[in-house]
């Protein structure tokens, strides 16, 4: 179930690989890169908030949508006006990512050593169970 | 923290259908932004230089290449094997064969050999640091360029070369030589120092016209001398250029 994921991620490159218009070209290309990287910023963004047993499907697709539709808007809006937004979104989009992976590793590792933690108590309590009381 | 009260964890899996959804829409979009043989040029427009530099050298298979020059250079010999071979039949196709394999000489198609003179370049192994607008910079002429390497071709066909290699490509008549990022590219193969000219000519000719008093190799020796070795070889032998040699624009007129 948690490999879920990945196996769609997989499936979408394969599925644009076989869609006749394979890989855009141009400025176009270069503003779906950039939604790109507002796309995995959300798709972590989302993983950690599993983590952290807040997550919200509405929010979550409503801000995988916006978030990639307004990287593209920027980016476009950017060389319309003659600035680089696009290097704006890269960098914050960018260091997002970065936050995301780091709390999504330091959740995950505090549950793994809980977890160790608790069976390391757990047994200790069974053994001390098991043997005599001692008098005191 | 009193680890035997069960944690209070929404543990419920609504949240996977809405990532895997997302996600398989996050890969069909990588998937189409990505950079591909197809858009490859139209997007190559709109990186930055560095970028640019790093795409393009990722984008040539070296190894490919340089297997199906081999193979290039195999087949024109074995052409000319044949040529040969149908040659020895009558008086009219040798004389046309003798024709047919001194133009491809000329053209630079077959492997030659004769004396000759070989220089070498190489960037200066001392560079020095000077000040240039009041910062340490290491000055351009430490440095082998594109343009020295074409001045000393162009010198070397100029005192009677009849045949020049760099760095075992031979250079023929569509060959150019420009600079690349860090490396010079001769007919699309990279090469950096030390870079080896070889030519075929008369070597006393060659060696008095390289070490002319303000020739080519002058400006280097004034700057260090470690930079030219220049020396004449009894024998050298030249590969053959191995490029394109098909039109696709030009014709020869009918008449």
């Amino acid at each position: 179930m948690v490999l879920l994921p990945f196996v769609a991620f997989v499936v979408g490159l394969l599925l644009a690989r076989f869609f006749p218009w394979n890989a855009v070209g141009g400025l176009t290309g270069q503003y779906l890169a950039v939604a790109c990287l507002a796309g995995i910023d959300t798709v972590f963004g989302g993983i950690r908030s599993v983590l952290e047993s807040k997550f919200n499907g509405i929010v979550f697709i409503t801000g995988f949508v916006s978030n990639t539709l307004i990287a593209f808007f920027l980016a476009w809006l950017g060389d319309r006006i003659g600035i680089d937004l696009y290097v704006a979104v890269a960098l914050v989009l960018g260091a997002r990512i970065f936050t995301n992976l780091s709390l999504i590793r330091r959740f995950i590792i505090t549950r793994l050593q809980d977890n160790a933690d608790r069976k390391k108590l757990q047994s200790i309590v069974q053994a001390t169970a098991g043997a005599p009381e001692p008098n005191i | 923290m009193n680890p035997f009260v069960q944690r209070i964890t929404h543990r419920s899996d609504q949240w996977v259908w809405p990532v895997s959804g997302m996600c398989l829409i996050l890969g069909f979009m990588v998937m189409i932004a990505q950079l591909s043989d197809t858009n490859f040029h139209s997007r190559l427009a709109f990186l930055n230089p560095n970028q640019k530099d790093r795409v393009a050298e990722g984008a040539v298979d070296i190894d490919a290449f340089r297997e199906l020059q081999t193979e290039v250079t195999s087949l024109r010999s074995e052409k000319t094997q044949l040529e040969n071979l149908v040659a020895g039949k009558g008086e009219a196709t040798k004389l046309l064969n003798n024709s047919l394999q001194s133009t491809k000489a000329f053209a630079g198609l077959t492997p030659v050999e004769g004396p000759g003179v070989s220089v070498t370049l190489r960037d200066s192994p001392h560079p020095e640091s000077i000040k240039i607008q009041g910062q340490l910079e290491v000055p351009p002429q430490n440095n082998i360029h594109d343009t020295d390497v074409l001045q000393l071709v162009n010198e070397l066909f100029a005192a009677g070369a009849e045949a020049v290699s760099v760095n075992d490509h031979r250079i023929a008549g569509p060959t150019s030589i420009r600079c690349v990022g860090p490396t010079i590219l001769i007919d699309d193969i990279n090469i950096a120092s030390p870079i080896v000219v070889q030519a075929i000519g008369d070597p006393k000719t060659l060696e008095g016209a390289l070490n002319l008093n303000g020739g080519v190799l002058d400006d280097f020796r004034r700057w260090d001398p470690d930079m030219v070795q220049e020396e004449k070889k009894e024998l050298i032998r030249l590969d053959p250029y191995s490029g394109r040699t098909e039109f696709r624009v030009a014709r020869v007129p009918k008449t």
